[in-house]
């Protein structure tokens, strides 16, 4: 860690735009992706790739544009510019269905709950079990299979008949994650699955995504804020700042100290640069009143 | 809430004097939540404080007149009610979407107007009432693709339709009445054998003739009962037990989740303004084809509107949306026609009628308020 960049060193984030590397075994791959929100840039130029049975954690201050990412690639939203591949085809989903049946599956960072709904119909939305061939629910069979899916994952949900709206907000997060593991998808997507988790239902998520890479059917994009989860469950990271990757590592190679430090200096550089900016304001301000004073 | 504290195995229970027993204590316990679980249970349901406070109604006027427990009574009662049902169902899935649609009280009117003009142009009546129902859908259509896609708050835009339906019948029907072509009632003279003191006489009698049409889309007396409980039903099980209905909720009560999850919001909007707006249509062609004549009574659609949100309201479906039930929205409607009959038979003056009827309305929202704080102690404990 001796040789670790220094911020004098590191080029701004604007010039470290990562270009896509290309591997065989890439079950997705995101080139050159742009978004923009209005005046906000949200996504300038983002290159990832995503490895089979890999778990990738995305990393990035708030407001960085990872849940924009996320959304981009899961069909909820599209981008200005930019190409997807899925398994090396174009990928270019036109709604979270779509989506869903390339296999992508989603945690949203606000969960995607429904509160007036059941535990059981929250895990089953969009993915109804229903009878033939009059199309009505079949709630028994949903229940079971929720509360199968539940009792694998370790989480305790005393009753999956209660309205969501009743739950924690750990077992609210639970339930979400549950869903997407639960489908038949072969890329997870998750946004924040562990941000309102205590400690002992964060673990169980973490070794739950631990198995998942054990089994290594499916693979994950992870956004996680807490720099020792990342290492502890991911293969590799990708930091997006400033709307551009600004560092692709493999976990092994990094540390919690690397991470941070990168954060720091980036909040600095844009604290130091709003400060001249006030500056120069009050400057301006200045000069006005003395000339018309 | 005293119901409440009251219950057995709670902390107090131990201390009364039975509960020294012991062993029976614990089996008197398994015995006896049996009554406290029918109570939660009946006040865990959505619609089960209006269930409570329209046997309350019922029960005051029964005791309070003597006409009010019987057949004819509740005759008279079924046109103040079974309309404002239907209406009340389509409402309820608009509402549960947290919008609401204001023009079900003009696509009421309208759509016999609609009717009339196909019927008159020689088309058959069968088809005539599916094409002013397909009318009532585009309606429905428009309503939904404003509020969804252009994004214009439902109130406005159905406030809109509301005064451009009006104003459309108007010009449709030249602001006259006009008769409901298949619902005239014609009268025939026809020889009856009685008995009177041992001797056959016959006489002659008059008697009325509607078609089975006209019977069945309103004229019959209990056809609108029929319609009003059947489409209750189907729409509560649409609502409960389908896609349609769980898409619905989710829509009310998340709609960014919903749409996160894949649920095609916008879709799901604009089909639940079709149905509200066929509701709507179908009643109004019901009550014209009761009454064989529709009048051009702008002011009136908009009291049935009123009242078809009443109904929705009263039977515990939510203005804000995420909840709703449409076998409340029979409910609210059978109160509402419970109170106005119940006046009647009260022989309460006309003048007064409006004023009691909103006051049972606030009498009855509040006890239904208290009920559900109850229900929903009774659910957390």
């Amino acid at each position: 860690m001796a040789d670790r960049p220094t911020s004098a060193d590191r080029p701004a984030p604007a010039e470290t735009i990562v270009g896509p590397v290309s591997a065989p075994d890439d079950v997705l791959r995101v080139e050159h992706i742009a978004k923009r929100f209005g005046p906000v840039t949200a996504l300038r130029d983002v290159n990832l790739h995503l490895k089979q049975g890999e778990v990738l954690g995305l990393l990035g201050d708030n407001g960085a544009g990872k849940s924009t990412l996320i959304k981009i690639i899961c069909g909820f939203q599209r981008q200005d510019s930019g190409q997807m591949f899925l398994h090396g085809q174009p990928y270019a989903p036109k709604s979270v269905d779509d989506a869903r049946a390339h296999g992508i599956e989603t945690v949203y960072q606000d969960l995607a709950l429904i509160d007036e709904l059941s535990v059981y119909h929250n895990m089953f939305l969009r993915r109804e079990r229903v009878h033939h061939p009059i199309p009505l629910l079949a709630n028994r069979q949903m229940k079971r299979e929720a509360r199968a899916a539940l009792d694998e994952i370790g989480i305790n949900i005393p009753r999956i008949d209660v309205t969501v709206a009743r739950l924690s907000g750990g077992q609210r997060q639970a339930i979400a994650v549950a869903r997407t593991v639960n489908s038949d998808a072969d890329i997870l997507l998750l946004d924040e699955p562990l941000a309102a988790m205590g400690a002992k239902e964060g673990a169980q998520i973490l070794d739950l995504v631990g198995r998942l890479k054990e089994e290594g059917r499916v693979s994950i994009v992870m956004i996680l804020h807490n720099y020792v989860h990342v290492l502890q469950a991911c293969d590799r990271v990708s930091m997006i700042q400033d709307g551009v990757i600004a560092l692709d590592k493999p976990t092994a190679e990094t540390s919690v100290e690397e991470l941070t430090e990168i954060v720091v200096n980036e909040y600095r550089r844009a604290r130091e640069a709003a400060q001249a900016e006030e500056e120069a304001a009050h400057a301006e301000a200045a000069r006005l009143e003395t000339e018309h004073g | 809430m005293a119901r409440v504290a009251s219950e057995p195995g709670s902390p107090g229970a131990p201390t009364t004097p039975t509960g020294g027993k012991g062993g029976p204590a614990h089996a008197r316990r398994a015995y006896l939540p049996t009554r406290h679980e029918l109570l939660e249970r009946v006040l865990s349901l959505r619609e089960g404080s209006i269930i409570v406070v329209t046997v309350l109604v019922a029960i005051y006027f029964a005791v309070d007149t003597s006409t009010f427990l019987t057949g004819s009574s509740f005759k008279t009662l079924l046109p103040f009610f079974a309309p404002f049902a239907i209406l009340g169902a389509g409402e309820v899935f608009v509402m549960i979407l947290g919008e609401i649609d204001l023009s079900i009280g003009a696509t009421y009117l309208i759509a016999p107007i609609i009717y009339y003009k196909f019927a008159v142009a020689g088309i058959p009546h069968v088809p005539c009432v599916l094409l002013a129902l397909a009318c009532c859908m585009a309606v429905g259509f428009i309503n939904g693709f404003f509020t969804a896609v252009v994004g214009i708050n439902s109130f406005v835009t159905t406030l809109g339709m509301l005064f451009t339906l009006e104003g459309l019948t108007l010009i449709l029907s030249h602001a006259e009445p006009v008769s409901m072509p298949g619902a005239e009632i014609t009268t025939s003279q026809v020889n009856v054998a009685h008995v009177i003191n041992g001797a056959h006489v016959v006489l002659t009698e008059t008697v009325t003739h509607a078609s089975t049409f006209a019977k069945t889309l309103g004229e019959g007396t209990y056809s609108e009962l029929i319609w009003a409980i059947v489409i209750v039903a189907i729409l509560q099980v649409v609502l409960t037990f389908t896609r349609w209905g769980l898409y619905t909720v989710s829509v009310g009560s998340n709609k960014l989740g919903a749409a996160e999850a894949g649920v095609r919001v916008r879709l799901v909007i604009i089909r639940n303004f079709i149905l509200c707006a066929t509701a709507g249509g179908f009643v109004g062609i019901l009550e014209a084809v009761r009454a064989s004549a529709v009048e051009p009574d702008v002011a009136g659609a908009n009291e049935i509107l009123f009242k078809g949100i009443s109904a929705a309201v009263i039977g515990g479906t939510l203005l804000a949306g995420g909840s709703g039930t449409v076998v409340g929205a029979f409910i609210g409607a059978l109160f509402l026609g419970i109170v106005y009959d119940g006046l009647i038979l009260k022989g309460v003056s006309a003048d007064y009628q409006l004023f009691y009827v909103g006051l049972a309305i606030l009498i009855a929202m509040t006890v239904n308020v208290y009920v559900q704080r109850v229900r929903r102690g009774a659910r957390s404990g």
